[in-house]
């Protein structure tokens, strides 16, 4: 979400425009989501960290100093309850990745019905193995596409916020990253 | 802003196919469509669960400029040091708005806290956007709920004439 726009819309909602919060949730919610994804939390956490990085933006809207990083304030503040999630050893439990990829073939998406022709299937198919190759790759590279494959596509400011890396190393490891995941996918005839 | 920088100047576009998808040369634009492809299967296979999504919504409610904001400054998940071999403590919690101080212990069974300085509140255990459920806080300011808590949580606490909720915190 740009900057101006997110600017503008958390002075209207604080000023009581329920519009303006609602285009707020929809444009930044995947971000959020994707913040918490990246840190492999069990659905019951990540569900309630989503929540709580929400109800605290709601609690703090109209006093957040810089309206226009609402992006990298709510990626922040899911980044810090993730992380305490993950001290708090005990509640620790890893996402079972076959287990993401069997829900995914059980209970499909509206646009998964939609994909009944052969040409689809195939392109499922290679949806399914690139999602696969993706949740392969290493820890950081992992985390740091998670957050990338945000949409609207997040600035290099929100995901320095949501994963605590320097703005100016992003570009960098976001290249080698994706260049891993491209050989993986050639590795595999994918490509 | 986002992830779409120069190309690094090749422009691999003349028939040379065959081994385009080898040539590393090719890659800012490369980088760019994968990545768009990664958005795009996110979109699809983990997108944010509606639900959610509309408790997020819903949140709007939560936005209270009358009351404080009492503010997170200790939470023992992250301020204490773990003590070895000692078993898991009890999570402790302060909140500061101004003059007044909320300690809250969260235990299995609830919580525990106290209002400082020492003061008799009405207290709601805020679990969303909903109204929660009410405590009392004693002369000297103690309160317990045996609830147990889980997901976020907020109090919300009225001394007075004064409002101050206690900042969003998964328990």
């Amino acid at each position: 979400m740009d900057r101006t726009d997110a600017g503008a819309l958390v002075q209207a909602a604080a000023d009581g425009d329920a519009a303006a919060w609602k285009a707020l949730v929809e444009g930044l919610s995947p971000l959020v989501w994707s913040v918490v994804r990246a840190h492999r939390l069990s659905d019951a956490d990540a569900h309630e960290v989503y929540q709580t990085a929400w109800f605290r933006f709601a609690q703090h809207l109209g006093r957040i100093r810089e309206p226009d990083k609402a992006g990298a304030w709510l990626a922040s503040t899911a980044r810090h309850e993730c992380l305490k999630v993950i001290r708090s050893a005990q509640r620790l439990t890893l996402t079972d990745d076959p287990r993401l990829l069997d829900r995914i073939s059980e209970d499909g998406t509206p646009e998964q019905s939609l994909l009944e022709s052969e040409e689809a299937a195939a392109q499922s198919e290679r949806v399914r193995r690139l999602w696969q190759e993706f949740e392969e790759l290493g820890e950081r590279c992992r985390q740091l596409l998670r957050v990338l494959m945000a949409t609207p596509p997040p600035s290099y400011q929100d995901v320095s916020a949501a994963l605590g890396i320097a703005v100016g190393s992003i570009g960098p490891l976001r290249q080698r990253c994706l260049r891993r995941l491209r050989a993986r996918l050639e590795a595999r005839g994918a490509m | 802003m986002s992830g779409t920088h120069d190309r690094h100047g090749m422009d691999g576009g003349d028939g040379e196919d065959l081994f385009g998808a080898e040539d590393f040369d090719d890659g800012e634009f490369d980088d760019g469509l994968l990545e768009e492809e990664l958005r795009r299967a996110a979109a699809v296979l983990d997108p944010v669960p509606p639900e959610l999504q509309q408790l997020a919504v819903d949140a709007y409610a939560l936005h209270d400029l009358d009351a404080r904001v009492a503010e997170l400054t200790f939470d023992s998940l992250v301020d204490a040091l773990p003590v070895r071999g000692a078993p898991a403590a009890p999570r402790m919690l302060t909140f500061r708005a101004g003059e007044v101080t909320v300690d809250v212990e969260v235990t299995e069974d609830g919580l525990m806290g106290q209002v400082l300085p020492p003061q008799p509140a009405r207290i709601e255990v805020l679990g969303g956007p909903r109204p929660g459920s009410p405590l009392t806080a004693d002369d000297l300011g103690r309160f317990t709920a045996d609830t147990p808590l889980s997901g976020p949580f907020a109090l919300r606490l009225r001394t007075g004439a004064d409002v101050v909720v206690t900042e969003w915190l998964r328990a």
